[in-house]
């Protein structure tokens, strides 16, 4: 049946109104009636590892404030790459739009800036879409984020400050704009204590070995391929705190120890995290297809294996 | 007479050393505050200032009225002030210094001239020494004169000042400071203090300045506030946009932080009387067109303003881009640069929409395709690679920041020579490994001869993911 006009613009007011108390990013008009892909939950951000997205009821938010927190500064690398793994994660469904980092001067000093090659090497971020704020006090940092976090243009803001006393309200603020926008703003904090914030979700990221090379003739001894990760969930509405070892392979995160089909995964890390022939078309279905496979694949054995057994009981 | 004479005279006097450098600052920020009669306002040697105030009479009612408000201003401020008005520079100048009457009518530059003494002509004091010698004493005298043989005699200072001083030949003073091309400005009966009353008044500006823009089809890049104190101070606000910019409300949000950083720096004083807003670079300004969801359209805009906004609150290095380089040199291949040069055609980032036929972007991908890392060290750090004792046999370690981390595994090397074409210092290859500590944390380290001699160097250069 066809609807007429003004029910139509009623009807999407109505989304609108919906998607901003949902904390989502509204349709616009002309794919509301597109189909949500299948399996993907509204609002979350799969991050491919079952288990994971599962605890944390279909993903991380896609608006809002998410909170990093790494141990110390010497784990920035790991921390950077987490919540930038999610940037790409993000950036695979919608249009290109710039990414903001917002670091502070001391900050950059001790652990290093951001390396556009890098990131394109590895998280397929492009350089020209990479913007950096360097701020030389905490309350500069957080001005600059708050501002960032309104605009709808940006993919998503990194906001990476160390130690620092942050009050509840100044993340309230943050989560509420970011919400409005409808964009995710990942705070990293590392060398801070967790205190109260109105982020809905905190991870503790800290590195874990990387998984060695995969070749045609098997896992490659002593080389370092996809980068790992020890994630524990500190905080969260839904989830109860628990551990997790993730890799990155490029294009997304597996659990170390989960099943996987071994031919899915690219044989050779692909350049600039670009998905082979496999993950062409509509690459939310081809990752779903490599992650929630069944079939028991071929599984290097590793010493790291009952890490996350071993970090739950600290969550 | 001596220092030590006067004291003996009078022992109370007060000595105070010239200061040329501190006179300099004072006829510096005069000239500042003359700005407020007219954007031309040159300096005159050391005491003096010459303001064109052609085409700005009519705005402070004449030019009696508008001599009298100066040197009203200057005396309440302070200064004991002669002025001179005429049609040309070198009438002026002798009207200040030496004239009855301030004001010389057009044509009668020759007989405010003539019965003045040879100075009055601007001539230096060789030439002056060299006229008086024969007999030429008063600027009448030389005038009347014939032209050829002060020539011959004295050199062609001589006339050319004599016409100079009465208009037969152009001439051009150099102004202090670049003419904005477009300007608006606000004298205040009640002069104002507060920021937000500045600010309100940068919106009523703005306003005036869009129709002038609009109609120029232009739009402001840069802009600059001027507040002219009453005691004489002007401070100088400067925003810079990375689009031209137009609309009052943005121009206004773009002052609002601007100020809100330089809010220390402004002592208002007993308030401001004067505040102009000018354009000093305009750029052509496009309108585009949004599409029927109001939206689309202009997509950067949005960034652009952010941009700009954190720009002029924390300075212009706040916010980079990143420029790509082809270099094989690490710290070269990515170079941070002022997000408003980014104007380019966006690629895509998502592998999804990148059209297949964009070869030349693949084949850069590929160049940036070798694992690099996510963090790179502002600087290489130099580290201590040695073996220690363990259970399992030698292992390595390296001491970063005097902690140590024992190395788990390791990939390399790549060899990046140095471009000798650059012709610099370093010329030994580096060698980088990509290694892996036993927490798991990922480093770049690069070893580099030490001039042949020595054991190679170690250099820590990035963290990876």
């Amino acid at each position: 049946m066809a609807t007429s006009a003004t029910t139509r613009d009623a009807l999407c007011a109505l989304r609108h109104k919906i998607a901003k108390i949902e904390g989502r990013l509204a349709e616009r008009l002309d794919d509301a009636d597109a189909p949500v892909p299948a399996g993907a939950k509204a609002g979350r951000l799969c991050i491919g590892a079952d288990r994971f997205d599962r605890a944390l009821g279909g993903g991380l938010p896609r608006a809002g404030l998410v909170e990093i927190h790494g141990r110390a500064s010497r784990d920035a690398g790991a921390t950077a790459a987490f919540a930038l793994a999610l940037c790409r994660l993000s950036a695979a469904a919608g249009k290109p739009a710039p990414l903001l980092w917002i670091g502070m001067s001391e900050m950059f000093r001790e652990a290093g800036r951001p390396y556009a090659p890098g990131l394109a090497a590895r998280f397929g971020l492009d350089p020209e879409l990479l913007l950096v704020s360097e701020a030389r006090k905490f309350t500069d940092a957080l001005w600059v984020a708050e501002e960032a976090a309104r605009l709808d243009c940006f993919l998503a803001v990194l906001l990476e400050i160390r130690g620092g006393k942050l009050e509840l309200t100044q993340t309230q603020r943050l989560h509420s704009r970011a919400l409005v926008s409808g964009r995710p703003l990942y705070m990293i904090r590392t060398a801070a204590e967790p205190s109260p914030t109105a982020a809905s979700v905190r991870l503790l990221v800290s590195p874990a070995p990387a998984a060695p090379r995969r070749t045609l003739h098997g896992p490659l001894e002593g080389s370092i391929g996809p980068p790992g990760f020890h994630v524990t969930i500190s905080k969260s509405r839904t989830a109860i705190p628990a551990a997790f070892t993730l890799e990155w392979n490029d294009v997304a995160f597996r659990e170390r120890g989960a099943p996987t089909s071994e031919d899915s995964v690219p044989v050779v890390p692909l350049p600039s995290g670009r998905p082979g022939a496999s993950a062409a078309p509509g690459e939310g279905m081809a990752r779903r297809e490599i992650f929630s496979g069944s079939a028991a694949g071929l599984q290097p054995a590793r010493e790291q294996h009952p890490a996350y057994r071993r970090a739950r009981r600290a969550g | 007479m001596g220092v030590a004479e006067a004291r003996a005279m009078h022992p109370f006097l007060d000595i105070v050393e010239a200061d040329p450098v501190a006179d300099r600052r004072l006829l510096e920020s005069l000239a500042d505050w003359c700005d407020r009669y007219t954007p031309l306002v040159a300096l005159d040697g050391e005491d003096g200032l010459f303001l064109d105030i052609t085409g700005c009479v009519h705005l402070f009612g004449g030019e009696r009225c508008m001599l009298d408000d100066v040197l009203a201003r200057f005396f309440h401020q302070g200064f004991d002030v002669r002025a001179g008005i005429a049609s040309t520079p070198g009438a002026a100048w002798a009207a200040a210094r030496f004239g009855y009457s301030p004001l010389v009518d057009p044509g009668q530059e020759e007989d405010l001239l003539a019965p003045l003494p040879l100075v009055a002509l601007r001539l230096d004091a060789v030439t002056r020494a060299g006229l008086e010698s024969v007999g030429l004493r008063t600027s009448g005298a030389i005038m009347s004169a014939p032209r050829a043989p002060l020539v011959r005699r004295f050199g062609r200072q001589v006339v050319l000042r004599i016409d100079q001083a009465l208009g037969r030949v152009e001439e051009a003073i150099s102004p202090r400071l670049p003419v904005p091309s477009l300007s608006a400005e606000r004298a205040l009966a009640e002069p104002i203090g507060l920021l937000d009353d500045i600010e309100a008044l940068v919106g009523l500006l703005a306003k005036q300045l869009r129709i002038d823009l609009e109609r120029r089809g232009e739009g402001a890049e840069s802009l600059q506030l001027n507040l002219f104190r009453v005691d004489g101070a002007v401070s100088r606000i400067s925003v810079g946009a990375s689009r031209p910019l137009r609309d009052p409300k943005l121009i206004q949000k773009l002052f609002h932080e601007r100020l809100a950083a330089v809010e220390k720096d402004i002592d208002a004083g007993y308030g401001f009387d004067v505040v102009r807003l000018s354009v000093p670079v305009v750029a052509r300004f496009d309108a585009i067109q949004s599409d029927l969801n109001g939206e689309g359209g202009d997509q950067g805009g949005d960034i652009a303003m952010f941009a700009d906004r954190v720009r002029a609150r924390l300075g212009n290095q706040a916010i980079l881009g990143t420029r790509l380089v082809g270099s094989h040199l690490p710290e070269r291949a990515a170079i941070p640069e002022p997000f408003s040069a980014m104007e380019k055609p966006k690629p895509s980032i998502s592998p999804s929409s990148r059209p297949n036929s964009a070869k030349s972007a693949d084949q850069s991908a590929c160049a940036t395709a070798k694992e690099r890392p996510v963090r790179l060290l502002e600087r290489p750090e130099c580290v201590e690679v040695g073996f220690e004792e363990a259970a399992k046999g030698p292992q390595m370690h390296f001491r970063w920041r005097r902690a140590s981390y024992r190395i788990a595994r390791s990939e390399g090397p790549e060899r990046i020579a140095p471009e000798w074409w650059r012709g610099e210092a370093e010329t030994e290859p580096r060698d980088y490994f990509r290694v892996e500590d036993e927490e798991g944390r990922r480093y770049w380290l690069y070893r580099q001869a030490n001039g042949g001699e020595n054991a190679p160097r170690w250099f820590l250069h990035g963290v990876f993911a």
